[in-house]
Parts: C-alpha cells; sequence; structure tokens
C-alpha cells in the first residue's frame, strides 16, 4: 500500500516536471507590463517603428508604496521588421522584460494605416501573452507614438484611459464601439471592408507628454475619439464622422444607446430624445444583378430635454415626434450608406449576410462586390416608439409664450 | 460511578496476580511491607485501631490525596473505632465478627470488595480504595474511597459555543462518563474498562450504544486496544497515535473533542469513544474528513445558518490550505491572469521588496508560526503582549520597512484566521503543515503543481480509512442519502435515516436498538 502510494508520488512527481507548460517563475519586480503598444510606419525604409507605453508601478498605485515624480507611464520605441523583433530590440534599452498579457491597447499610426495594416496583426495570434481582445484605434492626423505618449488626467494609466473612453463614448454616444483586435482580423479575412475607430490629438501634443500639463484644470492636450476609419483592403481610405459615423453603428447593429435631436413644431433640433435600446435587422438579397438591402430599425427612447413647448401629454404630439425620430434616424443611416457606397467600400457587413443567406447568389456577384455594393439600394423602415417623458409631461414654459 | 461498568482485566494482570504473595496473619508485619513496597512515601496513612481485648488489632490503610476523607473518616469511626463497638461489645468479640461487622458497615459507603494477595491490595491502594486489614486474617476489606482533588466540570476552554451545554470533560473517568451518561439515559449505552500501561496502569473504557455501533468495529477497536504495549498513557493523543491506521498520514483519523454532548451525538451516530483517565479530551472512532469541520453547534442553530457556516469553514479550508500558494503562483507565474488594476497595484507594492515573492510569504508566515506557538505558552496576560508586538510592531514596520509589502501581510493573516476556522484543532495543525508543502511546490510549479499537490493530497484522502471507514466517506466512496449533514445541514426532520458507513446496522432512527439486538445479523 505505502509502496504503491510512494510509487505514485514518484510518477506524478516526475511527470509533472517532464510536462510543465508556461512555467518560467518572473517576479513582478523583473516585469515590465506593457499597457499599449503603438505602430508606426517608417519614413525611408520598410519595417516598422513599435512604441511601447510601459506601466511605472512606482508612480501609478495610489497606494503606500514609495510615491515618486515619475509619469506614471514611460515610452519607448524601436524599430524593427517584425513587431517581435522590435520588442526583443527594446530590451536594450530596457531594465526589465516587456510584459504583454495586460496589453490594452493597440495604436496604428495613420501614415502606416494608409499604407496597410493587414499583416500587422500574426503576432496577437500567435503569442500567448498578447490578447485577442486589445482594443485598436488609429491615430487620426498623427503617429502612434505621441498619443501613447499623453498623460490623461483621472486615469493614472492613459492606455486604460483611452481603452474607457472608447467604451464610454461608445455606449452613450453611439458614433463608435469597441473593436478589437480580434474583429479586425475578422474584418481583414472576411467579405467586405472594416471600419476603426479614430483618436485624435488636441492640443499641443509636446505639453501632453508632461506631467505639469495635468497640474491645471484644462489641460492643454488631450484625445479626442473622432470618427471611424474606413480601411479597404486593409488600408485606410475615408473617414465617416459625426451621422455618418453613428449610421454606421446602426447598420451594424452596434449602437447601445445614444442621444438624437429632433424638431419641434417651431425650432429645429430642440427635443433631445435619448435613445436606449435600438434593434436592426440586415437582409440582402439580389433583384435584377442589384442588391437590395432591407433594414429595419426598431428603437425606443425616451424624451430628455424639450427646448420648447410640447404637450407631451397628447397621443398626437408623441405620434408626431416618433415620426420626427424615426426620420432623423433614417436620415443618418442613409448617409452612413452613401458615404460608404461612395467610397465603394462594404464595411457593413453586407456582403458577409449575403454570402451567408444567400450563397449561390453571392457566387454571381464575389468578383466585383465592390462597384456592385455602391450601386445596392436601400430598403429601409424604422419603427421608433418613445417610452417615456422624464418626470414631468408639459415643460414649465406656457405655451402663450410661444410667439 | 456509573454501576454498569464491566470489569475485564487485561489478561496481563491475570498472570500478575498468581506470583502475587498473600497477606499475612501478622498485621505488623503485613503493614510494614506495604510501606516497605510504596517505598516509605509519606502519603500512605496507616492507622491502628486496637480492639477491646487489646489482642485483636485493625489498621486502615489508604494513600492520601486519593481518597475522599470525609468518607474514610466516616466509615472508620463506624467500622473500627472503639466507640462504636463498645455499643456493640458482645458481638464482636473474635476477630472474625469483627471482620465481617466492618465489611457489613462498608455497604453504607458503596463499593466493597475483599482482596486477598499484595498486588491487588496495592493496586486497590493506588487506585483510592481503604484497606481494612485484621491482625490474624489473611484478607483485608477494600472499601471504595475514591474521591480526592480534582478539577470541577467547568465550561469547555477548547471547543468554545455560543449555544449549547457549557460543560466540559474533567481528568476524572467517573466524572466523564457520567456526563455522557446523564444525556443517554438507555439500558444500551454500554461501558467497558480496560487499563492499559504497564507502569501508569491507566484506566480507560470504551463506550458504545449497544445496537447502534457496529460489533465488528467495536472488535476491532478492542483488539487494537489490547494490542497496545507501552509504560504509559498520559493523555487520549498517546492511544490515538498507537491505534491510528495510517500512522505517517498528515491527518487525523481518530476525532477527539472534550464536549459531552458532541460524544454523545456522535454515540448515537453509532461511533465508539474511549475515555481516558486522567484527561477531558475523549477519542471517537471512527472519524470521517468532514467530522472535522462539524461543530455540535451545527445542530444547535437552524438550518439555514448552519449551513451557510459550513459552507464558510470549507472556504475557510481552501483559504488556509492554498491561499499563499496560490499568491505566490498568480504572482510568479500567471500575472495575465490578475486584473490590470490590480497587477499593477500589485507591482506597486512589490516596488523595492528585496525579496522574491516565496521568500516574502515564507518571512511572513514563519513569523506568523513564531508569534501563534509564542502565544499559545505564554500565560494569558503575556500571550496578548506577544501578539500586540507580532500583530502592530512586526506587520506594521516590516510594510514600512518595505521588507514585505502590504498585499502578502492581508494574504497571510487571511489565512491565519481562515485556519483558525476550523473546529477541530489537530484538523488545522495538519493543514498549516500541508500549507508549507504547497507553497514551497507553487512557487517552484505554479498553478500546475498547485492541481498536481492538490490531486495527490486527494488520492491521499481517498486512501485513508478510520476503523475501516473509508475516510472522505460518504463523499467519496458516494452515499447519496447521507449528503444532507456534509457541506450543508439540512433540517434535523430531514434526517431519517443514519448514516450508512459508520452504521449498518439499525438505520431509522426511532426504531430501538433494543429490537434490532435480537437479530444481530440483519444486514
Amino acid at each position: 500500500m505505502r509502496t504503491k502510494l510512494i510509487g505514485l508520488l514518484t510518477l506524478y512527481l516526475g511527470v509533472s516536471v517532464l510536462l510543465t507548460g508556461c512555467w518560467n517563475s518572473r517576479e513582478l519586480n523583473d516585469l515590465a507590463i506593457v499597457s499599449g503598444i503603438g505602430m508606426d510606419k517608417l519614413d525611408d525604409e520598410d519595417g516598422y517603428r513599435v512604441t511601447f507605453q510601459i506601466i511605472n508601478p512606482t508612480s501609478s498605485a495610489p497606494s503606500t508604496g514609495a510615491s515618486s515624480s515619475q509619469p506614471p507611464v514611460m515610452v519607448i520605441s524601436s524599430t524593427d521588421r517584425t513587431i517581435f523583433g522590435a520588442l526583443r530590440k527594446a530590451s536594450r534599452r530596457m531594465t526589465r522584460q516587456l510584459f504583454f498579457a495586460h496589453t490594452q491597447l493597440m495604436i496604428v499610426g495613420e501614415p502606416l494605416a494608409r499604407s496597410g495594416i493587414n499583416n500587422l496583426f500574426d503576432i496577437f495570434e500567435r503569442s500567448h501573452e498578447l490578447r485577442l481582445n486589445t482594443t485598436v484605434l488609429i491615430a487620426k492626423n498623427s503617429d502612434a507614438a505621441s498619443v501613447l505618449k499623453l498623460l490623461t488626467a483621472l486615469e493614472t494609466q492613459p492606455s486604460t484611459g483611452l481603452v474607457k473612453k472608447t467604451q464610454n463614448t461608445s455606449r452613450v454616444w453611439g458614433e463608435n464601439r469597441r473593436i478589437g483586435v480580434f474583429e479586425v482580423i475578422n474584418g481583414i479575412t472576411g467579405e467586405g471592408d472594416f471600419t476603426i475607430n479614430g483618436i485624435q490629438i488636441i492640443g499641443s501634443a509636446e505639453e501632453g507628454k508632461k506631467k505639469s500639463s495635468l497640474e491645471q484644470t484644462e489641460a492643454p492636450a488631450g484625445s479626442i475619439m473622432s470618427g471611424l476609419g474606413v480601411f479597404k483592403n486593409g488600408k485606410l481610405i475615408s473617414w465617416l464622422n459625426g451621422p455618418e459615423s453613428r449610421g454606421t453603428q446602426w447598420l451594424l447593429d452596434k449602437l447601445e444607446e445614444t442621444s438624437v435631436n429632433i424638431d419641434s413644431l417651431d425650432r429645429n433640433k430642440d427635443i433631445s430624445v435619448n435613445v436606449f435600446y435600438s434593434k436592426t435587422s440586415v437582409k440582402v438579397d439580389l433583384q435584377e444583378g442589384k442588391p437590395v438591402f432591407h433594414i429595419h430599425i426598431r428603437e425606443e427612447g425616451s424624451i430628455n430635454e424639450a427646448g420648447s413647448f410640447v404637450d407631451l401629454s397628447k397621443e398626437e404630439e408623441l405620434e408626431k415626434l416618433k415620426k420626427e425620430l424615426a426620420e432623423q434616424t433614417a436620415s443618418e443611416v442613409k448617409m452612413a450608406l452613401k458615404a460608404a457606397q461612395e467610397k465603394r467600400s462594404d464595411i457593413f457587413n453586407f456582403g458577409n449576410e449575403l454570402k451567408r443567406t444567400h450563397p449561390e447568389l453571392w457566387k454571381t456577384v464575389k468578383k466585383d462586390w465592390n462597384s456592385v455594393f455602391a450601386e445596392g439600394e436601400l430598403d429601409l423602415q424604422v419603427d421608433a416608439y418613445i417610452r417615456g417623458t422624464g418626470m414631468r409631461l408639459k415643460p414649465y414654459f406656457p405655451v402663450e409664450k410661444r410667439e | 460511578m456509573p454501576k454498569q461498568t464491566k470489569e475485564s482485566k487485561t489478561a496481563e494482570m491475570a498472570s500478575d496476580k498468581e506470583q502475587s504473595p498473600p497477606i499475612l496473619e501478622n498485621l505488623e508485619e503485613n503493614l510494614k511491607q506495604i510501606q516497605s513496597k510504596l517505598g516509605n512515601s509519606p502519603d500512605l496513612i496507616i492507622r491502628n485501631y486496637e480492639s477491646l481485648d487489646h489482642v485483636n488489632h485493625a489498621a486502615a490503610v489508604y494513600i492520601n490525596g486519593l481518597i475522599d476523607m470525609e468518607r474514610v473518616e466516616d466509615y472508620i469511626t463506624h467500622a473500627l473505632s472503639l466507640d462504636s463497638l463498645q455499643e456493640k461489645a458482645e458481638s464482636v468479640a473474635t476477630v472474625l465478627e469483627r471482620f465481617s461487622f466492618a465489611k457489613g458497615k462498608a455497604l453504607s459507603i458503596g463499593k466493597e470488595k475483599i482482596v486477598e494477595d499484595q498486588n491487588s491490595l496495592l493496586e486497590g491502594l493506588l487506585s483510592g480504595d481503604t484497606m481494612i486489614l485484621f491482625q490474624g486474617l489473611t484478607k483485608a476489606i477494600s472499601v471504595s474511597t475514591s474521591g480526592g482533588e480534582g478539577r470541577a466540570v467547568t465550561e469547555a476552554t477548547t471547543q468554545v459555543n455560543i449555544r449549547g451545554p457549557k460543560d466540559s470533560f474533567t481528568e476524572s473517568l467517573g466524572t466523564n462518563l457520567s456526563l455522557v451518561r446523564k444525556r443517554i439515559k438507555n439500558p444500551n449505552l454500554w461501558i467497558e474498562t480496560l487499563t492499559i500501561g504497564a507502569v501508569t496502569k491507566t484506566d480507560v473504557s470504551i463506550v458504545h450504544i449497544h445496537g447502534l455501533a457496529n460489533e465488528a468495529m467495536l472488535q476491532e477497536f478492542r483488539k487494537k486496544l489490547s494490542e497496545i504495549h507501552v509504560d504509559s498513557i498520559l493523555e487520549s493523543g498517546y492511544i490515538e497515535q498507537l491505534i491510528e491506521e495510517n500512522k505517517y498520514s498528515p491527518f487525523p483519523t481518530i476525532f477527539n473533542t472534550e464536549r459531552p454532548d458532541s460524544v454523545a451525538g456522535n454515540l448515537l451516530e453509532g461511533r465508539i469513544a474511549l475515555f481516558v483517565d486522567g484527561t477531558p479530551f475523549v477519542l471517537i472512532a471512527p472519524a470521517t474528513f468532514f467530522m472535522f469541520f462539524h461543530t455540535v453547534e451545527d445542530y444547535y442553530q437552524r438550518y439555514d445558518v448552519s449551513s451557510l457556516i459550513r459552507i464558510l469553514r470549507f472556504m475557510c479550508l481552501l483559504i488556509s490550505l492554498f491561499g499563499p500558494a496560490i499568491f505566490v503562483a498568480a504572482l510568479n507565474f500567471h500575472q495575465e491572469m490578475i486584473p490590470t488594476p490590480l497587477l499593477i497595484n500589485l507591482a506597486s507594492q512589490r516596488e523595492g521588496v528585496p525579496f522574491p515573492v516565496v521568500i516574502e510569504v515564507l518571512l511572513l508566515e514563519v513569523t506568523f508560526e513564531i508569534i501563534r506557538e509564542a502565544g499559545i505558552r505564554m500565560p494569558s496576560p503575556i500571550g496578548q503582549t506577544v501578539s500586540i508586538i507580532g500583530g502592530l510592531v512586526l506587520g506594521q514596520a516590516a510594510v514600512q520597512a518595505g521588507i514585505v509589502s502590504p498585499a502578502m501581510v492581508i494574504v497571510v493573516s487571511l489565512t491565519g484566521i481562515s485556519s483558525f476556522a476550523t473546529p477541530a484543532f489537530n484538523m488545522a495543525l495538519s493543514v498549516r503543515l500541508l500549507r508549507f508543502v504547497i507553497t514551497f511546490v507553487s512557487a517552484y510549479m505554479g498553478l500546475y503543481g498547485i492541481a498536481i499537490t492538490g490531486l495527490i493530497l486527494i488520492a491521499h484522502l481517498c486512501s485513508l480509512r478510520s476503523l475501516g471507514v473509508p475516510y472522505m466517506s460518504p463523499v467519496a466512496p458516494f452515499a447519496a442519502g447521507d449528503q444532507k449533514d456534509i457541506f450543508l445541514r439540512t433540517p434535523l426532520h430531514f434526517m431519517k435515516i443514519r448514516r450508512r458507513l459508520v452504521n449498518l446496522k439499525s438505520s431509522v432512527p426511532g426504531t430501538s436498538a433494543q429490537l434490532r439486538k435480537d437479530n444481530p445479523h440483519e444486514n
């Protein structure tokens, strides 16, 4: 009995030593936690300039640890033909080994995005450290490195800050959605094209690097989520902004919540509707060689602000507002589709949809889908509902004052 | 003393009796021999009584401190003193008459017997009997007058509860047995007494409920006890270690308690209890792993609360076993597992800490063990000082000095506190021991090592047996019906069937054990 146990024990221990997977022990103090990666194009040669934003633990946590005057992150760059090569090369400048399991953000500079990003993401799928849900952003009008160098107020970690910014605006404003590496890879491999969120530096990028920039109520530099970059064949071709951008989210059924201003009787866009539910269903088919996009949007919202008198206790008034809301939505959707059709770039997954539902029809248009898509027609139906008017019905200003 | 005590002396003792010299006729010679056999110890008291005719002397012999002085005085005055003899002068003229008079008087005291050889005389003396010897007679009256100073029944100190009886066992075997008998007023509560220990001759009592306890188990238990050959039994721990089936296992396979209600409850589940004279800790066998995480109070409080507390205890077991190990593994091997903000926080705490995580853990764990060990042995006022020094000075100062990180202090203290949540102290000790092993393995192999060690532990636990009952029962082997009282404590009215593995005989509570006695081979 006992010899058997000892035998088993030896076997287990022996096997355990042989079978170990990723077991190399690394102390936290020996790791440089990379929070963000920036990819930029080199001006005169092939290869990339890879920028790493590295968390500086000493000044990142609010705890009792030794606080220092260093900024919460440090940024280093290195150049190589491959990302992996660049990160290994970076060791020449780093005291610690770069550690990528907590990389939340990947920023691609606009010049690189314009020259193509199709082959950037292999390492994300291959490496066991990098994660596929890393958020991807395109640095609009700048290189990725300058975005990574910006410090953010409120959030100690700039990368966390940018990721949160993406999430926050996706949730309440709806012009952007969270796009991760996985979705980008799907976009690259799928039919049609894809979009990636843009981030733009506002103010002085040079000032934004300094810790002192955070010691003001109005930071001299910051970043703003700005539109969607349209990628065709893996290359950035244009930007969608404002209503086009929101229309895109509507068409992709990625809209979570947004605020739409609609017209009242006497003034333009002075009633604010909070759309808190939206569901889009898409059907694509071919009619006489032309695609028809059957889009049905069902949205629900509540009146959150009325800038002029509207008697919300009356059914007919609400009906009018519903119609207004549906029209407003439809116009944004149409703008988005028009913008995409102009660029002959199917960023709405319509190609994938057609391929999925009518594979035999898809084969006939597969070759020149881009031009076929550009001729496609929209069959849009928007059902808008207003579910609430907030905590009161009529606004406080009386009817007489309308004149 | 309960009257049902069965006197069954071991074979060893019977052989002593054969060689034992008889009691001599000469009283003085007898007394001298007793004195010399006890090494002229001053606590041996001999009181001589003269008879009316100044010839038939008698003597009362006892050992001071072992006897109940009041009873001895009372008895001697009545049976031997001149005054009482003078009243009945005519009837106690001869020594034989006097002997039977004294023997008759002993009835008022309680147990009495006649001894005829010196060994049993000495044995009686040493267990607190008073011996009456007469000039010219080769026998002596042994009157049971045992008593003397003992601790009163007090509140349990090691197994404290909020609700439930407050009494606990003492060092006296008789008192302890009576505490249990008071709780189970049933003639089927059977007690057997043996003597173990060649030198100490310690009385031990096997207690079981006839008809509930498994007869084969009882036989096995008796056999194991009879195989013990040691000089001394000073505490039930001696016996526990000597009869355990897996002597090299870190886990205790015999339960111990100082609570009479716990013993009663276990007896009613068909287990066997072993009382040892001189200690308040009573052994209970067979024991299963889960017993060590149950308390009697679970049954006194409402079922929902008890169930929740039981789950909490098992959680605490996992924390105290794996807590530091998982922390080490996560920090050294699986940094990707930790949420980013927490990782940054931990990383910032570790900045400037000069040791690897595992050394840090060991440093704090060892400190904690030192404080705990020192605190236990210290007299209670100093014990508090130790914990203040340990907790405040060491913990706080170590963090401020940057020797350890604050998170580590949290992990180690949580682990320490969790280990106190195990009701059975001996199980907590085992877990404490294994914690170090697992921490070491995890420092070497990460979560993988924890998994491997966990597997080995589970395999080992499943291989253990206590009096033939699988240690992990009723989880492994699985008995669906017994799950009601393992991780949860279901309402009492759900528990209509007795535990299967411990008790093979009468499975339905409420049916009298006596009924089943007629057909012991049932099942």
